[in-house]
């Protein structure tokens, strides 16, 4: 074979070939990467770059350099500490309630019962509903179809119930909103995964005498860990960025009291900073609230589906 | 045969070019208004047309704004060829940024009709486009039924009588509550910017700025603020607790129109709203008792104003076509019944038709019937974001009246 075609060549033709592909790979991964680059490269860094400095967002006012000063303020800022709290606690507690009801809806419509179709599209429907829409649908229910039921039961707590104007019970109806929006999206998750669990495993350990729980627990959770690094990655990042909703629903209120200061029960993250950046015109501050933001959802959610994936068995 | 050719194309062209540069010189006594209110675009074009045959001067109305931002769109307008020669600011916001192209009004007839023109450092720069108002609506037929006449409504006192007594009455009147208050998360511009505005110009002379100045410098009035957290208070006594915390716009003025409030803390604007719900029955205004004593006046300001541009070449024309809208029959016709706005000179006598509308031009007519709009020159997001949470703590029962005058104040002070 050597005698057919010189090593020389034949090496200078590998080089070329090689460098031939190298510049269609270039060329071809040029305009995606060029958008990118623009769209989100370029703004991230110059986000950046504002965080530091006091930006108005006025064509011909140069930006001053303030160091983290900006950064200084947002932590001392007691509505910054208190949103951030709650963003944490609307977080943990509509991850838990979407994937307690997504499961439960995925257990339900997977089994053997009549028109499980039905119901399956009935519970995936209201995640086609825009969040501005089902927030004023809730903010009508909760304002006057519950005191409505109290009337005709005669219940004058019901009655008399101002859910939004509480703290609390305001955080739960964003919840429970969102439960109802979101849960029936994760459900088709769930039910992909719990289709692809093995039936023959399911029946061996039944005939071993395994009940509902002892199957459940051994076989189908780790079967279906896979599709819970998914399901706990989309809640996380979306409850924790949730906007829409919250301006229908509560835009932020009621007030309540943090630290001798009155702040806003469920102005969560991403509306405090659209607050900060747009009904205060502070934009320097809102950007470097927007980057700490950035910063926390990317360590959460990295870390999460770090330890999911640990979890997750291969067959 | 050629050469008559020739000639009758050289004699066309120079008729040509005579008829366009009679044009263009025709182009340069025109008048150009670039506004801001898509609403009235047709009607003020019709009132233009209107002008151009009584005087000859053609004036163009050049319309942006709804979804397109007419800030912006001005700067563009500006760096084009031909500059308008009236555009809109509204207040001092837009005079900072155009504060460089702005000609001043003098010796104009107008200037003595109203009270609301803009004026910076002496010189009245802006032409009031219209007029709103708010102060206390009330339901004349309520207030009759309870024998509370709505003129003897002038002072904190007054006002708590007539709050008792219509309270303890509000059984046979089929009342809720006495007054359509609210303070909710989407209702902070009525508590933070509208109510707060009492605290800034109640009781001073038109104009006023001394209280507004101290809290832009970080000062408050405490012994105002001592006065107006009474009234304050008084409101949202005798208000609905469901519409006080959690009710939007259309719970408030709907707890009005429905006859189940007697009293609402609105404005004139809510006439289309009370007008497509077939509401009927006979209201005015009275004075908001925001501080302690004597009360004749409501809060009445102009949301936007017709300025001029300085580089304008027509400046007497435009003048000229202002002073005409104000002062001829014509021109109040078009600002009342054709644009359905309420204009801000006293010489005007056509009522329009929308009750709350008709009673304002009442208040503008009256001397020293107006108290000033301040609430929009405070800082960025103080009223409704800062102030706003503050009165629902306080509606909520959250803090009391000493904490609620403490919290003003130290947000007031937090300014500087």
């Amino acid at each position: 074979m050597g005698d057919l075609v010189p090593p020389l060549f034949k090496k200078g033709l590998i080089m070329r070939q090689y460098k031939s592909d190298r510049l269609w790979f270039w060329l071809f991964l040029a305009p995606a990467l060029f958008a990118f680059i623009l769209v989100v490269i370029i703004p991230f860094i110059m986000g950046i770059y504002y965080s530091l400095t006091d930006w108005q967002a006025v064509a011909g006012i140069k930006p001053n350099f303030v160091g983290l000063e900006n950064y200084k303020t947002m932590f001392t800022d007691i509505a910054f500490q208190y949103s951030l709290i709650r963003t944490f606690l609307f977080t943990f507690l509509s991850v838990m309630s979407i994937n307690f009801m997504a499961l439960l809806f995925a257990f339900l419509v997977t089994r053997e019962v009549k028109g499980k179709n039905f119901f399956r599209a009935g519970f995936f429907i209201p995640n086609l509903i825009g969040g501005l829409v089902l927030g004023y649908i809730w903010q009508f229910i909760f304002k006057s179809v519950v005191p409505s039921i109290g009337t005709l039961l005669h219940i004058p707590a019901l009655e008399d119930l101002l859910l939004l104007a509480d703290p609390t019970l305001a955080l739960f109806g964003l919840i429970f909103a969102f439960t109802w929006q979101y849960a029936g999206y994760i459900m088709m998750i769930y039910i992909a995964a719990l289709l692809n669990v093995p039936q023959e495993l399911l029946e061996a350990a039944e005939i071993d005498g395994a009940n509902f729980w002892q199957k459940f627990r051994s076989i189908t959770l780790p079967m279906i860990a896979q599709a819970f690094t998914i399901t706990s990655f989309l809640t996380l990042v979306n409850s924790f960025k949730q906007f829409d909703i919250i301006i229908a629903l509560t835009k932020g209120g009621p007030s309540t009291i943090y630290n001798g200061e009155i702040v806003n029960a469920t102005e969560l993250l991403a509306v405090h900073i659209y607050n900060v950046a747009f009904k205060y015109n502070d934009m320097a501050q809102g950007q470097a609230r927007a980057i700490i933001f950035f910063l926390m959802l990317s360590v959460i959610s990295i870390a999460q589906v770090y330890f999911s994936k640990k979890r997750e068995v291969e067959m | 045969m050629k050469k008559l050719v020739s000639l009758i194309m050289i004699l066309a062209l120079i008729f040509a070019f005579v008829g366009c540069s009679k044009d263009d010189a025709k182009e340069s006594q025109e008048v150009v208004i670039y506004q801001n209110k898509v609403e009235i675009h047709d009607q003020l074009s019709a009132f233009a047309e209107l002008y151009t045959k009584e005087t000859g001067i053609k004036v163009t109305v050049k319309t942006s704004g709804g979804d397109s931002p007419y800030a912006e769109n001005l700067k563009a307008e500006f760096q084009s060829d031909r500059q308008p020669d009236i555009f809109v600011i509204e207040g001092m916001g837009g005079y900072n940024t155009w504060s460089t192209k702005l000609e001043p009004f003098a010796d104009q007839e107008w200037m003595d009709l109203t009270a609301l023109e803009f004026v910076v450092d002496g010189k009245t720069y802006g032409f009031p486009v219209a007029v709103e108002a708010w102060g206390m609506a009330y339901n004349k037929e309520i207030l009759d039924k309870a024998g509370v006449d709505p003129a003897t409504l002038t002072s904190q006192d007054a006002y708590r009588a007539a709050f008792e007594k219509i309270d303890s009455m509000k059984e046979e009147l089929g009342l809720t509550s006495v007054v359509a208050m609210a303070a909710g998360p989407d209702m902070t511009w009525v508590t933070g910017l509208h109510n707060f505005n009492g605290y800034l110009s109640a009781g001073l002379p038109y104009g006023d700025t001394t209280v507004l100045d101290k809290l832009n410098n970080g000062e408050a009035d405490l012994q105002r603020l001592t006065e107006y957290a009474d009234w304050v208070e008084l409101l949202f006594q005798y208000a609905d607790e469901a519409v006080l915390l959690t009710g939007n716009y259309d719970a408030q003025v709907g707890q009005f129109g429905t006859q189940k409030a007697a009293f609402i803390h609105q404005g004139n604007w809510i006439d289309p709203w009370l007008a497509d719900n077939g509401v009927d029955f006979e209201m005015g205004f009275a004075p908001h008792a925001s501080v302690y004593g004597k009360h004749n006046a409501i809060f009445i300001g102009a949301p936007s104003y017709y300025v001029l541009n300085n580089e304008s070449e027509n400046l007497d024309a435009a003048k000229d076509f202002l002073n005409f809208m104000a002062t001829n029959e014509a021109g109040h016709n078009y600002m009342v019944n054709e644009a359905k706005m309420v204009p801000a000179f006293t010489n005007v006598t056509i009522k329009p038709d929308a009750p709350l509308s008709a009673n304002v031009t009442e208040w503008v007519a009256k001397p020293n019937g107006s108290y000033t709009w301040l609430q929009n020159d405070m800082p960025d997001g103080f009223g409704m974001g800062t102030l706003g949470p503050i009165y629902e703590s306080f509606a909520k029962g959250d803090i009391d009246k000493a904490e609620f005058i403490n919290q003003l104040k130290t947000k007031i002070e937090a300014i500087k």
